[in-house]
Formats: C-alpha cells, structure tokens, sequence
C-alpha cells in the first residue's frame, strides 16, 4: 500500500527523474489522500493529456524500477475491452494506473480542468503539476472504473462530505453522455442505487439520468 | 457514538467549551478527545495564550501544507484572496515565483493583488528569467510600472526595461485600456491594461 508521505516522496522523486515539465489530473485513491479522505491506496491514478508528457513519464518511471505489467484482473473484462485503457506499472508494492487523454471512455472536461480542487507542484528538478479533481469528479471517475474497493472510496467520501453536490455530478455525468461515454449513465446509475442503501439520495437525480438517456 | 459521527457533529471551528457542551461531556474529557483527534490529523489549533483556544475540526484529515500563491500574496499584499483551489509548492518558492503565477492565471483579482509583490522582488534577474520561461515578461514589466504609480516599489535594473516587444499582449484576454493614464505604460510595454483607477484605488484602501 502507498501511504500519503509514499505518494508525496514518490512525486518529488519521479519530478527529479522527467526531463521536461508536465502537468497531469490526479483521481482515484491518490486525490482521496490529497483530500485526506484517506491515508493509504494501491495505486496512484493519473492522466495525460499529451502523450509526450505520459511517455517521458514512464521513462522516468521506469528509472526507477518501475515495469509495466497487465490491468487483467484490476478492471472488469469489458472495461478491457475499450481503447483507452491504463498502462499499469508495479515496484514491489506501489503500482501506478498511467491514463492518457481518457479514462476509458471518459474525458477530462472543460468543468474538470476549471473546478480543481487543488494543484502540487513538485519542484525537485523540473516542474510536475499535479491537478487534484474536485470531489464529485473523483466519485464519478470511481463509478466508471469500477475496481475492487471502488464502491467503499465511494461511500466514504461520500459519508464524510456534508455538503456534497450530487447535481453537479449528474451534470457531468450527462454532459459525459453527451460527448461519446455510453458507458457512464449506467455505472453512474449502478452506483447511486448502491449507495441510497446508506446515504439519502433524492429521486430527483435518478430521474435527471433516465431522462438524459431518454434524449439521445 | 463513533469517531466519524463525531467529527461530523464537531467539524468547524470550536472551543473546549462548545465541545464539551455539544457532546455532553466535562471539559477535561474535551481536551483529551480533541487531544487525540489532533494526533490523528483532524484538528488544528489556532490562539493560545492570551487568546482564547480555536480548534479547526473536519472529518478529513488535515494535512500539512507547503506554500503557494495565494499563500505568497496573501502574506504581502494589502489585498487579500479567497482561494478558489488550493495550490502548493513542494520545492523552493518566493514572491518571483508567485508573481508570474499569478500573471498567468488570467485573473483580475489575483493580479490586481500581486501587485503587491513587487516590494518583495529581491532577484530581478530570477524573475527575468522566470518570466522569459513563461513569455510573459512584457506582462510583468506592464504591471510593475502600473503598480509605481501606486505603490513605492522596488527599482526594477534598467536593463531590464530597455526592450523592444513587437506583439502585443493582454493582461486579461480581450481586455484592452482604457483609462489614459496608462497609454505611456501600454505603448512602452504594448501590454494592454484593463484596470481602471479606481480599481487599484481599492487595493490602497483595503
């Protein structure tokens, strides 16, 4: 398991080793522990969206006794399936889940890049810009890869917030819809009548998503 | 009750005594609890001393931060930001660094107030090079001298100023001069300023 002062090391470090700035979008267990929702994850999810930025960071990767090994067995088989999908580097313990410009079938949106909740920049030789994804985005993005553990992040973050804005993520995942993820109504669907076992859910956004599906 | 109904009842600012009243228990009790939340990473204090106790409470963990640009503007400008994303950086970083931050984000407010920076420029010549870096010299150069009008500010070295820029740049997209004050600045700089008097008139003021 990577702990939060693993993932801050292995940034500075891995801002030692690229030989070009870059910038990238963090989700999943790595935003959560940026967030402090949580102090450990298995993996460490981020984006590119340039692929001469994703490249050179495997290149530094790979310096430092990272190899890639198969996302078989991490994700269900039809998400596999998709064109994009992650490229999964391990060393012992950590793994990192590397994205390039989609997570599966689902962009990085004009409303993600605005809305950050935070940006670290790790500044040990060059400048690596790490874009935190705000909340509702990260819960989005864990219903749609679907891992083991996925659902409980999900709860958990979803427990802890008082104030949680469940029609923006609607928003998004309608506006994902919209833009070519014929996946993400469904899983976004799948995880809110999960989650109304434990939390309330007002009806309300149930219906938002059948009627998007309806439209198109 | 566990511990996250707790932090969920507790989460904002609080003395010892607003916690030992909204839990129900004695004051000495409080202190213990707010004691191990603080280990643990949920509470932060704040006061002491003289002042009285606050203790800042959430349900997630706080973790500890470096410094970033509205950190740097905040500690040395008269304007002060309300953060909208929270920005750090792990490595070195001083008021060069963050001027050209904040040159960049496009932002009224953020450059209004970086204004301010320019009294705690100590490296010219890291600021130069820093802003070359980002091609935004022009922009620095701009702002530096509508600041002088305003503010007493460091002297920027001459050489520095002595140069030719053929395309013209905007501090905020789209916005261009207005107030003729800023004619000499723009023609020197061919920087668009879109502030208007009173603008900056409030940055003095606040």
């Amino acid at each position: 398991m990577i702990t939060y002062e693993d993932q801050m090391d292995i940034f500075r470090l891995m801002s030692r080793n690229i030989k070009r700035n870059m910038e990238c979008y963090a989700f999943g267990g790595t935003a959560m522990m940026f967030y402090g929702y949580k102090d450990e994850t298995k993996d460490i999810d981020l984006l590119f969206e340039k692929d001469v930025d994703r490249d050179e960071f495997i290149k530094a990767l790979e310096s430092l006794g990272f190899s890639e090994t198969t996302p078989q067995n991490i994700y269900i088989s039809e998400k596999l399936k998709e064109k994009d999908i992650p490229r999964m580097f391990k060393r012992d313990d950590n793994r990192f889940d590397i994205f390039s410009k989609k997570i599966f079938k689902t962009v990085i949106s004009p409303r993600m890049k605005e809305d950050i909740f935070a940006i670290h920049e790790f500044k040990q030789g060059r400048n690596l810009k790490v874009k935190v994804l705000r909340k509702e985005h990260i819960v989005l993005l864990k219903a749609v890869t679907e891992r083991k553990n996925d659902f409980d992040d999900i709860r958990a973050i979803v427990e802890k917030e008082k104030n949680f804005d469940w029609n923006y993520l609607i928003e998004e995942a309608v506006w994902q819809y919209e833009h070519g993820d014929s996946w993400v109504l469904l899983d976004t669907e799948k995880m809110l009548r999960e989650l109304k076992k434990y939390v309330f859910i007002e009806q309300k956004y149930l219906k938002q998503l059948y009627s998007a599906h309806g439209k198109k | 009750m566990d511990q996250e109904e707790t932090l969920k009842k507790l989460e904002g600012l609080q003395t010892v005594d607003m916690v030992s009243y909204a839990l129900d228990i004695k004051k000495q009790s409080a202190l213990n609890l707010l004691s191990k939340l603080k280990k643990q990473g949920y509470v932060t204090t704040t006061g002491g001393g003289h002042q009285k106790r606050l203790y800042k409470i959430t349900s997630r963990k706080q973790r500890k931060r470096d410094k970033g640009m509205f950190d740097i503007i905040n500690k040395y400008s008269s304007m002060k930001l309300m953060p909208w994303y929270d920005h750090q950086v792990h490595g070195s970083y001083g008021s060069e660094e963050a001027l050209i931050d904040a040159v960049q984000t496009q932002s009224f407010r953020v450059i209004l107030a970086s204004m301010g920076l320019f009294n705690h420029i100590t490296d010219w010549g890291k600021l130069y090079k820093l802003a070359k870096e980002k091609n935004c010299w022009q922009k620095v150069g701009a702002l530096y001298d509508v600041a002088r009008l305003y503010f007493r500010v460091k002297k920027m070295p001459l050489r520095y100023q002595k140069q030719k820029f053929l395309k013209k740049q905007f501090l905020i997209k789209r916005y261009n001069t207005t107030e003729k004050i800023y004619y000499p600045i723009k023609n020197k700089w061919n920087v668009e300023i879109p502030f208007k008097t009173g603008d900056i008139r409030k940055v003095i003021a606040s």
